[in-house]
């Protein structure tokens, strides 16, 4: 009995709101915009992901600093390089009372992989060739390669989904009533108007403190702000940075300011022959732009300058490396250097795609004036834009963002430097080799020192104009308590509270 | 008459095969939705499977003669992005638009039409020139700037209002104001030059001339007479603002086809760009059509020719 009492109190004293006990309030969400579906597996925003978080579960999820904490999970084990062993946590149900056991899983697994699905993220789940189910609470995993990132890739994705549920009323029905196991239990969804969640009191973590979460779509960031200042919702995302100061010093507001796993990068297509296959010359791209004054002046001190297209958040990240110095002179040797005096470039932006996007790239066209360079400056929409990417049509340089997703340098380095990516404008066997390496490596220490290979080398080359890491802005009543927002633009509502 | 309104009818429906022939070829150059539909690291043979899947490996004229042959059947397809078809996409979204657009043209007529009339009775006067004025200026503000002044002004700062969303009357004002700026301004001009037609009119002179009260003159002779120029306007005004509110919709985060519409476009969603647009077309021409059958059947001139 007494150690029960002391478990409680520790318990208490670890989780005070859990004491607190019945759920109540309600908190709104505002972000820009809506569901495609109710079907997690479906979902490639982090809008939606946050739909996921909060009515379903995974087995990992990822902490603030990109470690996998345990969910569903409780604990793993390598049984070789490609298997792995996961215990399930025992005990949890579906919000309509169904057990969650390894068939749910292994379920969610298959279903993110069926090609029918269409889930966006089916790619990063290739590398999975067999899940066994060995009794109702362990689960093996079976991939065709060693793969160190394998926790990560499931505290990025695979919701758990209602095997028997699904199979029991169609997909179509899942599809309109969905179930989960997480905090918060569907309700209603109004496409464009509003999504309504309510508190699911048997979550197995216990009861979520908030009665009811409203999602609402809201594309117009001013529009968005409006509904926090007059108190219509609780939370905003997305404040671009000119907007930020209306808010700060609001009574009853807190802005919350978080760097963002985002990278912007200006792409230089070294593929296509003529002067940018010369290094001097993408050196001197990124000596010509002074990234502070970006910076300070756009983007009004919401970013920090980056050595390479790896932030702080993922594995492999080198801090050793600083970025390239705002040094006009240098260019301009440079280029004379190569001979390339007179240097004419074509720079594309997305408009309306990255914050400040387009003013930003006509700061970088300003600059290359400065030290001689001739710029073609091409704004276009996002649709238009992505098509020339993607299809390796991109004339000289453009902007580009890349944005966290496993918390790892794989999947950033990857995209760009494997020569079959379809974002691929820069291939060297040499770097191509070390990613694959790192990639199947199965040692910390043995990646950790390839990815500060392969950085030091990307900071050499300069395939890139290394720009800058966003930061993000949310706007966060003071009614909520708990609340902290990331670097990956998701939240986790189960310990959040809302005061009245 | 008959044989005038089923030239009219076979006339729109020509219009509608054209509207649905050119989104089409408009939304296949515009760009590649795979492109958006899958993150950056989406394997080439997800994007191959994709791109067959969707219907987008054939050629361009077959898809477009299944394209065709489905939305004579009132079928666009499912929608790309949304687990969902485009037709039932659209549908559930066009209460909203009309909402907004009844109230807004019911806002601009209460505002526009006194104003044309008693500028056009006031011609030249200084009354005249502040409605006019006022006129141009609700022409001129783009939407995006009169819709956020409204929620600074109203929501922000008076409290009067809900900044955005979709819900009761209260709700509806910002946007359909927003809306009704435009839809007046258009109004009060058309509204002003045909009362200033009518009154040039030899029947107007005659009535003074035989010393009929001018307010009779104004209500009798000439409004009765503009009545049906002015239903004319407004009718074809509500038929652009129920597909075309784009902006105010967008702004107020209002649930209707326009920003639907808009939202279809970012992410390159053919199949509801189509039925956004189509069924935006079918219903001007529809207006269109039943304003030309009012007109023969209570203008008394145009049914005889």
């Amino acid at each position: 009995m007494k150690k029960y009492l002391l478990a409680s109190i520790i318990v208490c004293f670890l989780f005070p709101g859990w004491v607190l006990a019945a759920p109540k309030g309600k908190l709104t969400i505002a972000q820009g915009t809506d569901l495609t579906s109710l079907d997690p597996a479906r979902h490639g925003t982090t809008s939606e992901m946050n739909y996921d978080n909060a009515v379903f579960d995974k087995l990992y999820i990822f902490d603030v600093q990109g470690n996998p904490v345990p969910r569903l999970a409780v604990s793993h084990k390598m049984i070789n390089p490609t298997t792995w062993e996961f215990k399930l946590r025992r005990g949890i149900k579906f919000h309509n009372g169904d057990p969650v056991t390894a068939t749910d899983v292994k379920f969610s697994i298959e279903h993110y992989l069926d090609p029918k699905t269409k889930s966006p993220f089916a790619s990063f789940f290739k590398i999975i060739k067999e899940v066994k189910i060995i009794d109702d609470y362990t689960i093996q995993v079976t991939t065709d390669k060693s793969d160190p990132l394998l926790q990560k890739r499931f505290a990025f994705q695979i919701f758990i989904l209602p095997s028997k549920y699904v199979k029991e009323k169609g997909y179509e029905h899942f599809l309109k009533q969905p179930i989960g196991c997480g905090p918060f239990k569907f309700v209603e969804w109004v496409r464009a108007d509003r999504l309504v969640l309510e508190a699911y009191e048997d979550y197995w973590a216990g009861p979520p403190l908030i009665k009811t979460v409203v999602f609402r779509p809201i594309p117009e960031d001013t529009t968005r702000l409006a509904e926090l200042q007059t108190g219509m919702v609780d939370i905003i995302v997305n404040i671009p940075p000119f907007l930020v100061n209306q808010l700060k010093g609001q009574p009853g507001i807190d802005v919350q300011s978080v760097p963002s796993g985002r990278v912007i990068l200006l792409y230089i297509n070294t593929l296509a022959p003529g002067p940018l296959q010369d290094k001097r010359v993408r050196q001197a791209l990124n000596y010509a732009v002074d990234k502070k004054t970006i910076i300070d002046k756009v983007l009004m001190g919401s970013g920090f300058q980056m050595a390479i297209n790896v932030p702080p958040y993922d594995f492999g990240y080198d801090p050793a490396l600083k970025p390239y110095s705002y040094d006009p002179e240098k260019a301009k040797k440079l280029l004379a250097e190569a001979g390339y005096k007179d240097l004419k470039v074509v720079l594309n932006s997305p408009s309306g795609r990255y914050v400040m996007d387009k003013q930003v790239a006509e700061a970088i066209a300003g600059m290359y004036e400065k030290v001689g360079i001739k710029v073609d400056f091409k704004i276009r929409e996002w649709g238009d834009y992505v098509k020339d990417l993607l299809g390796k049509k991109l004339v000289d340089t453009g902007l580009i963002g890349s944005g966290l997703v496993m918390y790892d340098a794989d999947g950033r380095l990857s995209l760009y430097f494997i020569k079959d990516s379809a974002f691929c404008y820069y291939a060297d066997p040499e770097i191509e080799k070390w990613i694959i390496e790192a990639r199947y490596s199965m040692e910390d220490k043995i990646r950790k020192e390839l990815y500060s290979r392969i950085s030091k080398k990307i900071f050499e080359e300069a395939p890139f104009v290394f720009l800058y890491q966003q930061q993000d802005h949310w706007g966060v009543s003071k009614k909520v308590k708990d609340f902290q927002a990331r670097g990956d633009e998701l939240f986790y509502l189960y310990r959040v509270s809302v005061e009245k | 008459m008959g044989a005038y309104i089923v030239r009219r009818f076979l006339q729109s429906l020509i219009v509608i095969l054209g509207v649905i022939v050119i989104t089409f070829i408009i939304s296949r150059v515009i760009g590649d939705p795979v492109a958006l539909l899958l993150p950056p690291e989406a394997s080439p043979e997800q994007r191959a499977y994709l791109t067959k899947d969707l219907g987008l490996d054939r050629p361009l004229y077959l898809q477009l003669v299944v394209y065709v042959g489905k939305v004579m059947k009132g079928d666009f397809g499912h929608s790309f992005r949304h687990q969902e078809s485009a037709m039932k996409l659209v549908w559930e979204r066009l209460p909203a638009s009309l909402y907004l657009s009844f109230v807004a043209v019911l806002f601009a007529i209460g505002v526009a039409i006194p104003l044309g009339i008693i500028s056009a009775i006031k011609r030249g006067t200084i009354i005249d020139r502040i409605g006019m004025t006022l006129a141009l200026f609700g022409q001129s503000i783009p939407a995006f700037w009169a819709g956020i002044m409204l929620i600074f002004i109203f929501a922000v700062q008076l409290g009067w209002l809900p900044p955005s969303g979709y819900g009761g009357f209260k709700y509806v004002i910002l946007p359909a104001t927003t809306l009704a700026f435009f839809v007046s301004a258009a109004t009060a001009r058309l509204t002003r030059s045909n009362v200033l037609d009518a009154l040039d009119m030899d029947y107007v002179r005659y009535a003074r001339l035989k010393g009929v009260p001018e307010f009779v003159v104004i209500t009798r002779h000439v409004l009765r007479n503009t009545f049906i120029t002015i239903f004319n306007i407004v009718a074809l005004q509500l038929g652009l603002v129920i597909g075309g509110a784009v902006i105010t919709e967008f702004i107020f985060s209002w649930p209707g086809i326009g920003r639907l519409s808009l939202e279809s476009i970012y992410s390159r969603d053919y199949p509801v760009i189509q039925a956004t647009v189509v069924i935006a077309a079918l219903i001007f021409v529809v207006i269109n059509l039943l304003v030309d059958i009012v007109y023969i059947a209570t203008d008394p001139r145009v049914k005889k020719n």
